[in-house]
């Protein structure tokens, strides 16, 4: 099964039309993931790699209504308009390959998210792929082997690692998720560990967090109550310390956001920390992953 | 991204929230005007940092002569490592009580969330901590402006009456507005100064949010763009902000050119752990321009304290074989000026990866002298063997 994308899930391509977002639709094509067609407004009636290219995400589930994963290319100034479309539209996985999208508009797109129970990766994600399925995305295939191991990462080039250490480790992953290095991000670990926890393809997770933010923390009192081993990785413990700005952070957050803060907070939940890649085949094996 | 004070002030001056009457001064000439027109004054120091009263950057002045003599002291005076920009002189206030009010985004509950407290001054941390009950948090729906009963309603939750309710109400609707106008992630008035003449907002943090500012042309035209924060700037990463690409001099000697900046944080934490200590911070990622790769490599090899690079390629977005031609096109080109090339030990993987490993070969062929030092592994090698090696060749450089 895998999680989120799996090789019949059916995708589109929000943005196909630009530079980024043509390229990628081939080499998503390539590693066989089912891309029926894209989105661009203004350019409906246009093909791109011989799929049909739509004005508006609408149109395009009117000829293909079992669409339930998009990618979003488009530039910062216009991805909160494209992924309430898509959300809209009733997609049920929002891939969003854009940087920089700025607060205001991912608290608005995180509230809608919720409200549609939509599973909205990024921003600045590198994507997700289930080994030897589908990709949708950006991430080199070549990290990645299949397995019965889930990742979830903050960090994209994170990622490829993790796929790359399980590889090299002779293990491999199920699926392997980015839920974005932006500040603020659509979707927190917790919807894709339960995802996780719920497929039957998965056998252990592997988390990597990193220094900032408070989404490792929040996934904390979820992890206690899994019963598939969760080995995390934290990175940013010898990082030089930044600056604080304004009380109001410390007020709300408490402490929270530190590299030690996540990882107390994890190994309590019950993960079993990793400080090196190479650790992590280990760890794995120590929990009967 | 952090505004200076003054321009935090003049935004609020303009939503109407009030503050002291002030003039900003960039020479001490102008702190003795404006003692001459303000009469008794407070000179505040302005720098893009916190903790400033504590490091003495605030001063008062009874007399013209005094501000200017204090004045001068400010504007030769660095605060945690920041220049101090220019020094704002206001009106004393004589401050009866000091409150607190803040706007923010509460990043667990993914909301805008109105902070206010009785007690505010700079121990309202403290205060938080011992006394939770003293401190109103007030969580804002998404995307919804509030109506001026809940500023009322709120002040009157921190035991404000009659008047001071109604004034400091619109307060804190204003800062709500103002907070959401320009992208806002805090808008803090600590302290709002009780006085015999109202209320004042004696110092205040405006931090907006960067990737929006294309939408404040208004901001632009005040000078306010893209501002850096990390403290004073040493001459390398003046340089890589130019060039526009994230670096932070550390104190070590292995050189880090890494690729995306998550993997970054990771090779600072994996050299340590290896025994080495890293010279630096660089997001070298999203697949950087050959100009922009040629200067990441010469920051590094121009530093005279790395005695060796460890480097990382994991192509997503960008090619292996355009990588490699960056990086040996350089390299080729620093040794046909005379410059010293350190070694380089990396591994490069992706995109096009065999076709990169190819041009490398070739290069070594060509240039076995020049590329001696240069190794470039591929995907059957694990990243820790690559670091620990980068760690040992540098280490063994440096005697």
């Amino acid at each position: 099964m895998a999680i989120l994308v799996d090789k019949d899930t059916e995708c589109i391509v929000q943005g196909i039309t630009g530079k980024q977002g043509s390229f990628h639709t081939k080499l998503m094509l390539d590693y066989g993931t089912k891309i029926v067609g894209g989105c661009t407004p203004g350019k409906g009636g246009q093909e791109v790699h011989g799929l049909p290219v739509y004005d508006t995400v609408r149109e395009c589930m009117e000829r293909h209504p079992n669409v339930t994963c998009t990618s979003i290319w488009v530039p910062a100034a216009f991805t909160k308009d494209a992924v309430l479309e898509a959300i809209d539209a009733e997609l049920k996985t929002v891939v969003i390959i854009t940087e920089r999208i700025p607060i205001h508009d991912m608290l608005v797109i995180r509230k809608k998210a919720k409200e549609k129970n939509v599973i909205v990766l990024g921003g600045n994600t590198p994507g997700v792929i289930s080994p030897g399925k589908a990709k949708v995305g950006m991430l080199p295939e070549s990290a990645f082997t299949e397995g019965r191991i889930g990742t979830v990462s903050r960090s994209g080039s994170i990622t490829y690692y993790l796929g790359n250490t399980l590889a090299l480790a002779g293990r491999g992953a199920s699926t392997c998720v980015g839920i974005g290095g932006d500040p603020l991000i659509g979707t927190g670990y917790e919807p894709i560990l339960k995802l996780f926890e719920e497929d039957p393809e998965t056998n252990g997770i592997l988390l990597a967090g990193e220094i900032g933010g408070i989404y490792e923390e929040m996934a904390a009192d979820f992890i206690k109550t899994m019963k598939k081993p969760v080995v995390a990785y934290i990175t940013g413990l010898q990082a030089p310390k930044g600056k604080r700005m304004g009380h109001a952070g410390a007020i709300i957050e408490r402490g929270m956001g530190t590299a030690q803060s996540k990882v107390s907070a994890l190994r309590e939940a019950g993960a079993r920390i990793a400080t090196t890649f190479s650790d992590i085949p280990r760890l794995l094996e120590e929990r009967g992953v | 991204m952090r505004l200076y004070e003054f321009e935090a002030k003049h935004l609020m001056e303009k939503s109407k929230i009030p503050v002291p009457q002030s003039m900003l001064i960039k020479n001490p000439d102008e702190a003795k005007k404006a003692a001459e027109d303000l009469g008794k004054v407070a000179l505040k120091a302005q720098a893009l940092v916190g903790g400033r009263a504590k490091a003495g950057g605030v001063l008062f002045a009874d007399t013209p002569k005094e501000a200017e003599e204090k004045a001068e002291t400010l504007l030769n005076m660095k605060i945690s490592g920041y220049k101090v920009h220019s020094v704002l002189a206001e009106q004393f206030l004589d401050i009866k009580k000091e409150l607190y009010l803040s706007v923010t985004i509460d990043r667990i509950r993914h909301q805008p969330v109105i902070i206010a407290s009785s007690e505010g001054g700079i121990d309202i941390e403290d205060i938080s901590r011992k006394y939770p009950e003293k401190v109103i948090t007030h969580h804002i729906p998404v995307g919804e402006s509030i109506s001026p009963y809940l500023g009322r309603e709120i002040a009157r939750q921190i035991g404000l009456k009659g008047k001071d309710l109604t004034t400091v109400g619109a307060v804190i609707t204003r800062m709500y507005n103002l907070f959401l106008k320009y992208d806002g992630k805090l808008l803090e008035i600590n302290p709002l100064a009780v006085t015999d003449a109202g209320f004042f907002a004696a110092d205040a943090v405006f931090n907006l949010d960067e990737d929006a500012l294309y939408r404040h042309p208004d901001l632009k035209e005040m000078g306010i763009s893209v501002r850096h924060e990390l403290g004073e700037l040493s001459e390398r990463e003046k340089k890589a902000q130019e060039y526009g690409f994230p670096y932070v001099d550390l104190e070590g000697y292995v050189g880090v050119f890494p690729g995306g900046a998550g993997f970054g944080i990771a090779a600072i934490d994996l050299i340590k752990k290896y025994g080495g200590e890293p010279a630096n911070f660089m997001d070298s990622g999203g697949g950087p321009t050959v100009e922009n790769m040629e200067r990441m490599i010469g920051l590094l090899m121009d530093n005279p304290k790395v005695t060796g690079i460890f480097g990382a390629r994991f192509g997503g977005i960008s090619r292996c074989d355009l990588w490699a031609e960056a990086v040996i096109g350089y390299l080729k080109k620093r040794a046909g000026e005379g410059k010293e090339i350190k070694p380089m030990i990396m591994r490069m993987t992706g995109h096009m990866e065999k076709e990169g490993q190819e041009l490398f070969e070739r290069a070594k062929k060509e240039n076995p002298v020049l590329f001696e030092n240069v190794k470039v592994y591929g995907i059957e090698t694990p990243i820790e063997d690559v670091i620990i090696e980068a760690v040992n060749v540098a280490k063994e450089r440096r005697g």
